[in-house]
């Protein structure tokens, strides 16, 4: 085999056949795209190509004797594609082909639409988080979009009815001015203010916004003896986008935070989803005078769907089920699965030469 | 085919099925403003109630920040309903565009996923396009927490059914990366518990040197180191159980008896010579030069705090504590006497390899010990010649070839050795993850000490009282400018220029302005200066370019912003966040007030100059 017929070989080889290929040949072979893939195993038969080549053959064999996936495409199918079909008619033609299992498109993007408006009602979860801060600390971790901040609001307010003064942190400065207007406009402007490193904006109002590195500082100035910000009214402070914790330049920010917050002021974490929040308050409660509640509930409020759009167009689902297969990685529509097979073989190096 | 959808294509297939307003994530700053730039000659115009529903949201953010009044992207957000929104764009064009979004105004964002976490408005439907980001400089898979951080912006409450997050390839995506972190479990996060210069002069402010390691251990970073100790020590409880029948036979310890019995035995039995080049006295000596054992170097006297292997030559080495107090690393073959005598010493798992309450207790004894000890017999194998097991007997060491129990220990050896080896090894690794976090934090205080910011007991000097107050990067550096007086005579743009070159951490090249000769000097000076601090504290980039677009916008009142952002290639964006990183470094020196009067005072200065027009919009 010439190297060009050896990568002509590869390209028409499924994705899962090259893995296959690459075990124990090439380091971390399940990152790289097949693109990447072909060229580090070719640079890589090139020390051993006979051994290479037979192992490919093999598998190959293999494959054909076991029912066969989209079939591997002969070089003839292979030239550039037909050309593309006018943009309107690409649309209308979407509905993937039929298969006993796997649902169509168009049942996929059923129940699309705004939802009838409803009065607001707290979930039981938010109800639970501002509860249990009445007894301790409290960690949420939760999916995105679910709602924490109502929890930091509520909380908040709660605190500021006690005549306590509320720190709010988030990790941006960006994110900082967001919950300052977005506060200003909850609280009144009198009631919240911010603090930044040479700046502050109403520092003396009951609820104060900054980020976590000026929270930091103004503990080590009260660790120091120097009372900057009245911390002995200090009833509650509130860490945003706690999952910054495992940042590796400025998580240490967040442990330096919690190991020093007043043991009077109550913490409430509001974190995205991570894998083990029981860890956070768990070590939370072995560090602080009161015990930390974990709230937490994996299930996204306003439900996921995954598609896949191919580049000319098309759109198609992503899984065989209408919702996201917990669990199940592999199954894939097999319209979606048809259609990337198509891309990665298309887009790549041998396919564009010719 | 194109290797990936093009904009307009897109935004069509999307209004088409309904799926806007949508957030795509694309690679690149790069990205987002060519898909911008493609909606240039575009002709899918908004409906004219949509376009002046943007202008009149546009009119009110302008109102409050009219730095982007002139946005060059406002055409195309009002005719096509698109904005794009990253790193390189203001803050408040950023907000510009977040308020759209809330209001529903747009069809689509573009957006970089370098900051998932800073896009704070959700959407109905996320794009994404690839599988993999940049992090410090390579590239990283997405995790799977990542991966449904992205795509938990799909979906917004109240105004949406469902969400949908819809992967379009580009090259190089890989569709696995993508598939598992939707259907997966979110990754554990661990501590990145860093132990900074700052941290060890506030925490021995506040507390004195014996209540450090309490502290350190309420850390999340011992939390979990913790709890894999624990599990070792799980582990180590098996294999206590598993070492039961291998408890104390004949004698106690059969286990080493036998392997040095065994070692000799083998030596002498295929007459190899040992497996490294060295004499055989040294080899065989090695073996018992383990820690606590009392040694002779000639005429001197030392305590074996280690054993190991020299790097290059693998040669035997000892690291030995000797009278008066010295440490020493020596050639194994430097031992000429090896007493019987082992003291107990709890080793550690750095230098000196024993705890400092060891060191000094072992100290005591050796300058104790009587004059003569009485020394280990250790049997030298002959290359040439085997010796009888009779005279292995005669020579008192070795009982096992007439022991009772021989057969025994010869066939549970391996198995027992190997346990034994594991236990030492999970004991070993188990105190270094309890006592991990102290000894780095002690590392810390051994440099503060020797540049004079901690006395020897630990508390801080004069010096260590004011460098507290420097809770940046690059603290050593900038405490040991200022005790070097480089910043004697700056003026406030040298000062702000030098502080934004420190700050800086990005090696994107580009175009940009010269800096003065004044400010190339001090520069020169500040690397010097880095350079030897290196050992102690990764120096920064020092970049004289970046330097000089802070000296140009303080030293010149009269520079628009507009202006500053022509005289470089830097985005705007980028500008911002420099000289806001700029402002905070300047309010660090700004508190030294007390003991640094005059430097606070051209800190203040430089932070008011630099606080103008654009840098005055947002706190
Ligand atoms: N109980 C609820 N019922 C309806 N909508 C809610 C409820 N709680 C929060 N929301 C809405 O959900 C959206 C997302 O909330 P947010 O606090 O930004 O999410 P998170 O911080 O968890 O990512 C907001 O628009 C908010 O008004
Ligand atoms: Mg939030």
């Amino acid at each position: 085999m010439t190297t060009e017929e050896l990568e002509q070989l590869l390209a028409q080889q499924p994705i899962a056949l090259l893995h296959r290929l690459a075990r124990g040949r090439v380091q971390r072979h399940f990152r790289a795209g097949k693109r990447r893939l072909i060229e580090v195993l070719l640079r890589h038969s090139a020390e051993n190509r006979a051994g290479f080549e037979s192992d490919l053959v093999t598998l190959i064999g293999e494959r054909q004797v076991r029912p066969a996936l989209p079939s591997p495409q002969t070089p003839a199918a292979r030239k550039p594609k037909s050309p593309s079909p006018a943009r309107q008619s690409m649309h209308k033609s979407a509905e993937p082909e039929s298969h006993e299992l796997a649902i169509t498109l168009s049942s996929w993007l059923e129940g699309l639409g705004v939802p009838p408006p409803k009065s607001f009602v707290a979930d039981a979860w938010q109800e639970e988080a501002i509860a249990k801060l009445k007894e301790g600390d409290v960690v949420v971790s939760v999916p995105t979009g679910s709602g924490k901040t109502y929890v930091a609001v509520e909380a908040a307010r709660r605190a500021i009815a006690e005549n306590r003064t509320v720190i709010y942190t988030s990790p941006l400065k960006a994110l900082s001015n967001t919950k300052y207007t977005e506060f200003s406009k909850i609280f009144g402007a009198d009631q919240v203010g911010i603090l930044t490193g040479d700046r502050r904006d109403n520092g003396q109002a009951p609820l104060l916004i900054m980020t976590t590195e000026i929270l930091r500082n103004l503990l080590y100035d009260a660790g120091g003896g120097e009372i900057d910000v009245r911390l002995d009214t200090l009833g509650l402070v509130i860490l945003d986008e706690s999952q910054y914790i495992a940042d590796p330049e400025r998580g240490v920010v967040w442990e330096e935070t919690i190991i020093f917050c007043p043991s009077q002021a109550r913490m409430l974490l509001l974190s995205a989803s991570i894998g083990n929040p029981h860890d956070i308050a768990e070590w939370i409660t072995s560090i602080r005078p009161t015990p930390c509640h974990l709230v937490r509930h994996s299930v996204r409020t306003v439900p996921l769907r995954a598609g896949y759009l191919h580049p000319n167009g098309k759109l198609a689902p992503l899984f065989r089920t209408v919702g996201i297969p917990h669990g199940h990685p592999s199954h894939l529509h097999p319209e979606a699965k048809r259609l990337f097979a198509q891309y990665e073989d298309e887009t790549l190096p041998s396919g564009r030469r010719r | 085919m194109p290797p990936s959808i093009h904009p307009v294509d897109l935004i069509i297939a999307l209004r088409d099925k309904h799926l806007t307003p949508a957030i795509v994530f694309l690679t690149s700053r790069r990205a987002c403003d060519e898909a911008m730039q493609a909606f240039d000659h575009s002709r899918i115009l908004l409906p004219p109630p949509r376009q002046e529903a943007i202008a009149a949201v546009l009119e009110k953010v302008i109102a409050q920040y009219p730095s982007i009044a002139e946005h060059p992207l406002i055409p195309t957000v009002q005719r096509i309903g698109v904005a794009a929104h990253h790193a390189g764009h203001l803050p408040s064009w950023k907000i510009a565009v977040e308020e759209l979004m809330r209001h529903g105004c747009l069809d689509a964002v573009f957006a970089t996923t370098t900051l998932a976490a800073g896009v704070d408005f959700p959407a109905r439907t996320v794009i994404i396009t690839q599988s993999s980001i940049r992090k410090s400089r390579d590239f990283m898979d997405l995790t799977i927490g990542e991966v449904q951080q992205i795509a938990g912006r799909a979906g917004r409450r109240g105004k949406d059914l469902v969400g949908f997050a819809i992967v379009t390839p580009s090259p190089y995506i890989d569709l696995n990366v993508l598939t598992k972190g939707f259907t997966g479990h979110p990754e554990a996060i661990n501590s990145q518990f860093l132990i900074s210069y700052p941290m060890v002069l506030n925490l021995l402010k506040a507390h004195p040197l014996d209540q450090i390691q309490p502290i350190l251990a309420k850390s999340f970073a011992q939390f979990q180191l913790n709890q894999r100790a624990e599990t070792l020590e799980r582990k180590l409880d098996e294999l206590g159980d598993r070492m039961e029948p291998f408890g104390p036979r004949v004698c106690t310890d059969w286990i080493t008896e036998w392997h040095t019995f065994d070692q000799v035995r083998r030596q002498k039995s295929h007459r190899t010579p040992v497996r490294r080049h060295e004499p055989p006295e040294v080899a065989a000596r090695f073996h018992f030069l383990t820690p606590g054992r009392v040694v002779g170097f000639g005429r001197n006297r030392g305590i074996v705090l280690r054993q190991y292997r020299s790097k290059g030559q693998k040669s035997p080495m000892i690291t030995a504590l000797r009278v008066g107090g010295g440490i020493t690393e020596s050639p194994a073959s430097t031992v000429t006497e090896v007493s019987d005598r082992v003291l107990d010493c709890v080793d550690a798992p750095v230098y000196p390899w024993c705890t400092p309450e060891s060191v000094e207790e072992l100290l005591r004894h050796l300058e104790e010990l009587p004059g003569r000890l009485p020394e280990l017999p250790i049997l030298v194998p002959k290359d040439d010649e085997p010796i009888p097991d009779a005279i292995v007997q005669t020579l008192g060491d070795f009982a096992c070839p007439t022991c009772p129990s021989r057969s025994a220990c010869q066939r549970d050896y391996p198995l027992a050795a190997k346990l034994r080896q594991e236990q030492h090894r999970h004991v070993k690794s188990i105190q270094a993850l309890r006592t991990s976090l102290w000894h780095r934090f002690q590392e810390k205080i051994d440099v503060l000490q020797q540049f004079g910011y901690l006395t020897a007991t630990a508390h801080l000097t004069d010096n260590g009282e004011w460098a507290r107050l420097i809770r940046i990067d690059h603290s050593l550096l900038i405490t040991e400018l200022l005790r070097a007086d480089a910043f004697n005579g700056a003026d406030p743009a040298m000062l702000a220029a030098v502080m934004s070159s420190i700050a800086h951490d990005d090696d994107r090249p580009g175009a940009f302005p010269r800096v003065s000769s004044g400010l190339a000097s001090l520069l020169g000076q500040v690397r010097k200066l880095a350079t030897s601090l290196s050992p102690h504290e990764d120096p920064p980039l020092l970049r004289a370019d970046i330097a000089a677009v802070t000296e140009r916008w303080i030293g010149d009142p009269g520079l628009t912003w507009i202006g500053l952002c022509k005289s470089t290639t830097m985005a705007e964006g980028d500008i911002y966040r420099l000289l806001a990183r700029t402002l905070e470094f300047l309010s660090q020196l700004h508190t030294l007030k007390a003991t640094h009067p005059g430097l606070a005072d051209t800190a203040s200065r430089a932070i008011a100059l630099l606080r103008r027009g654009v840098l005055e919009e947002l706190p």
